[in-house]
């Protein structure tokens, strides 16, 4: 394949959410719409505190196709208006189907580059896979969205039905930072600060998320499963990756079925989007931290509406031409399968 | 089964430079923590004995208990025998000094206030008589009832001054992030005593962000996510602006993830002034100043290059300290440490680091 003379731009994570629940309603049967306005219930605009409007990680997301221009091939749209839900599995089983047929009708049907990653219910796994099984060959849907912040981790025994569901529908397992305001960071529990609450994504859950579904087995009975850990951050990753096989050499026999190291399973399985990324200021020190990550792991995104500062502006500084092509659209068109 | 290491004659030194142990782990048997109980806190001992569950109840470490095969004395527990580990570490790879952490004050520390302080009480005391009288190279670490902090305080005071103890001890998990306000008053005495605060990996876990881990290795992984978790607190809560003084040392966390947590923190703090005014210079600049590592268990890339690389990144040579944990499965020997760094740090994280931050002699000095 020749160069393409333009670069193709996928963008692996495009925020848009709900105006409020009224957007919803219609795709809410009778039940669940009374329940949602006797109750007088809304969504929260802040997401549990994930995204003040006013902040530049925050912002106010699209709520509407014509007020979000792409500037993409591709843009897959993550809705984590789902991810602060109340207690109820039932209504947020509801509020999910709501939510993708909204995806689905609202965005992808007006414009065909908008893919969706599905949300699902975290409390009710029947729910989840009943869900994929609805709408997940839909050939707008790309992948499932799941909280990184969740009563249980995803790798868990309990959960493994929705990652199969995910897996035999070919879609991707897209982990993405924050859920429920409850599950603050792990011991400390709740923070004070917003930055405590923002570093926790990318420092703390993610990385026991992702240690999780490689411990339990998940790669190795799912070959086929992909995921993408999206607004986590990914620099972490090769440091972390020496501590997992390091540990992994003396405690393999707590886990027979890790048959090989797991930074192996890592590198074929999950990939990161670029929004944020930490890297050093010094350009000699971020490509290093580059090298040690592998620009191959990363996939560019927008994170529209999100603002994580210079992170993107320092990986652009240090990456080739082939590297920044693969990152802008080469390796999510792979991944995703478009 | 006893198995022991022949000692070797201290005879010939086998370095010329001085070496510092800053994690041993000692282990208090109930005989000698009985005799130093009140009669109500015995009763409570022997009929209840701790309630805060150990890690290995949760996590059982795989093989052997998590101990050194050979590290089981004639009787007890690993880490309760000081001949033992006069005989397999301190005289086995020559070493100068020893920083001891026992462990038992992560469980105790978190028991009922007047009970906690009562069992950390007497644990100093076995420590100080039992260990430290008996072997000039070892110095402890204050285990204290870390969440009972006014009681703390009071056991922080009772030592102060004590050159046998070096440090006061934290665990990395509590009831509530370690920077919150109510534990300031330790970090206070701590200062005020003139002492570090190590923060060593365990004590109360509670996975309150993602679930719990399935498995040790799981859980082992976690270890650096833990610390990194601490530090944040300590940073965003406003401990180290509040006392310019404290020192932290980490222990047992590994050291390679920090780099790519200080970038986090200082674009994250770019954003977000307004959320933590009492940080008024990039959080990398701050932790570099207050900031302890300790080797074990250190991260091994395929490429020891790499890990040269972090370090670099890190830029915190001075302030990285030898550790063994022994008597742990995972021990690292002093012989094949030195190997894993940059041949000009190997010196000073062996042992002038460690000199240094505890006030200790080096080699050749005292």
């Amino acid at each position: 394949m020749s160069a393409p003379a333009r670069t193709l731009v996928v963008d692996a994570d495009v925020h848009c959410a709900p105006r409020s629940l009224d957007d919803l309603l219609a795709h809410m049967d009778p039940y669940w719409r009374t329940y949602v306005v006797e109750a007088g219930i809304g969504l929260s605009p802040t997401q549990g505190g994930a995204y003040p409007a006013r902040i530049r990680p925050g912002g106010e997301p699209a709520h509407a196709v014509d007020e979000l221009p792409v500037d993409a091939a591709a843009a897959v749209l993550t809705c984590t208006s789902t991810f602060q839900s109340n207690r109820n599995p039932y209504y947020e089983a509801a509020l999910c189907r709501a939510v993708n047929d909204w995806l689905l009708e609202q965005w992808h049907s007006r414009d065909s580059r908008f893919r969706v990653a599905m949300v699902v219910p975290t409390l009710h796994v029947d729910a989840a896979v009943e869900e994929i099984a609805r709408i997940g060959a839909h050939p707008a849907v790309v992948a499932v969205l799941l909280p990184v912040r969740n009563d249980t981790r995803w790798g868990t025994v309990g959960n493994r039905a929705v990652l199969r569901a995910a897996a035999e529908h070919g879609l991707v397992v897209t982990l993405h930072a924050w859920g429920r305001a409850g599950n603050a960071p792990n011991s400390s529990g709740m923070t004070h600060s917003y930055l405590e609450d923002y570093l926790a994504n990318s420092q703390i859950v993610a990385q026991g998320q992702l240690t999780s579904l490689v411990v339990e087995g998940v790669f190795a009975q799912l070959p086929d499963l992909r995921v993408t850990v999206a607004e986590c951050g990914s620099t972490w990753l090769p440091t972390m990756l020496w501590r997992f096989d390091k540990d992994w050499k003396g405690t393999w026999r707590e886990v027979p079925w890790l048959d090989r190291p797991p930074s192996e399973i890592v590198r074929e399985h999950v990939r990161f989007t670029t929004a944020p990324i930490h890297l050093p200021p010094d350009p000699v020190a971020a490509r290093e931290a580059l090298d040690l990550l592998d620009p191959g792991m990363l996939m560019h995104a927008s994170d529209h509406p999100h603002d994580h500062g210079d992170g993107a502006d320092r990986l652009d500084a240090v990456l080739t031409d082939i590297e920044r092509a693969a990152i802008t659209g080469g390796t999510a068109t792979q991944w995703y399968r478009l | 089964m006893t198995q022991t290491l022949d000692s070797p004659a201290r005879a010939g030194r086998r370095t010329t430079y001085t070496i510092v142990d800053t994690d041993i782990h000692p282990v208090a048997t109930a005989a000698s923590i009985l005799p130093r109980l009140s009669a109500g806190a015995r009763r409570r001992f022997e009929t209840f004995g701790s309630r805060v569950p150990a890690p290995p109840e949760i996590y059982p470490r795989v093989r052997n208990s998590g101990f050194r095969l050979d590290s089981w004395p004639e009787s007890g527990p690993p880490g309760s025998d000081l001949g033992l580990v006069r005989d397999q570490l301190l005289d086995g790879f020559d070493i100068d000094h020893g920083v001891l952490i026992p462990l038992q004050g992560h469980q105790w520390g978190a028991e009922a206030p007047e009970y906690a302080a009562e069992l950390c009480r007497a644990l100093n005391d076995c420590m100080a008589e039992e260990w430290l009288d008996a072997e000039p190279r070892l110095r402890g670490s204050l285990v204290v009832p870390y969440e009972t902090p006014d009681l703390a305080v009071a056991e922080i005071r009772r030592h102060a001054g004590d050159p046998r103890f070096v440090q006061v001890l934290l665990a990395t998990g509590g009831e509530s992030g370690f920077g919150r306000r109510r534990y300031w008053p330790i970090y206070e005495a701590a200062v005020e005593a003139g002492l570090p605060i190590g923060a060593h990996t365990g004590g109360l876990e509670q996975h309150r962000g993602a679930g719990w881990p399935s498995f040790y290795l799981e859980e082992h992984v976690w270890n650096g996510n833990m610390m990194g978790a601490l530090i944040t607190s300590f940073l965003t809560e406003g401990v180290f602006a509040h006392l310019p003084e404290l020192q932290l040392v980490c222990v047992e966390g590994g050291i390679a993830w920090a780099p790519a947590l200080f970038w986090a923190l200082d674009d994250g703090w770019s954003l977000l002034r307004d959320d933590v005014p009492h940080l008024t210079r990039p959080p990398s600049e701050l932790l570099r100043e207050r900031l302890w590592f300790t080797t074990q268990p250190i991260e091994e890339p395929a490429d020891p290059a790499e890990l040269a690389t972090v370090l670099r990144h890190l830029g915190m040579d001075d302030r990285i300290m030898f550790a063994s944990d022994y008597p742990h499965w995972d021990f690292d020997s002093p012989q094949h440490t030195p190997r894993l760094f940059p041949a000009g740090s190997r010196e000073p994280i062996m042992g002038a680091n460690a000199c240094r931050l505890y006030g200790l002699p080096l080699r050749g000095a005292a």
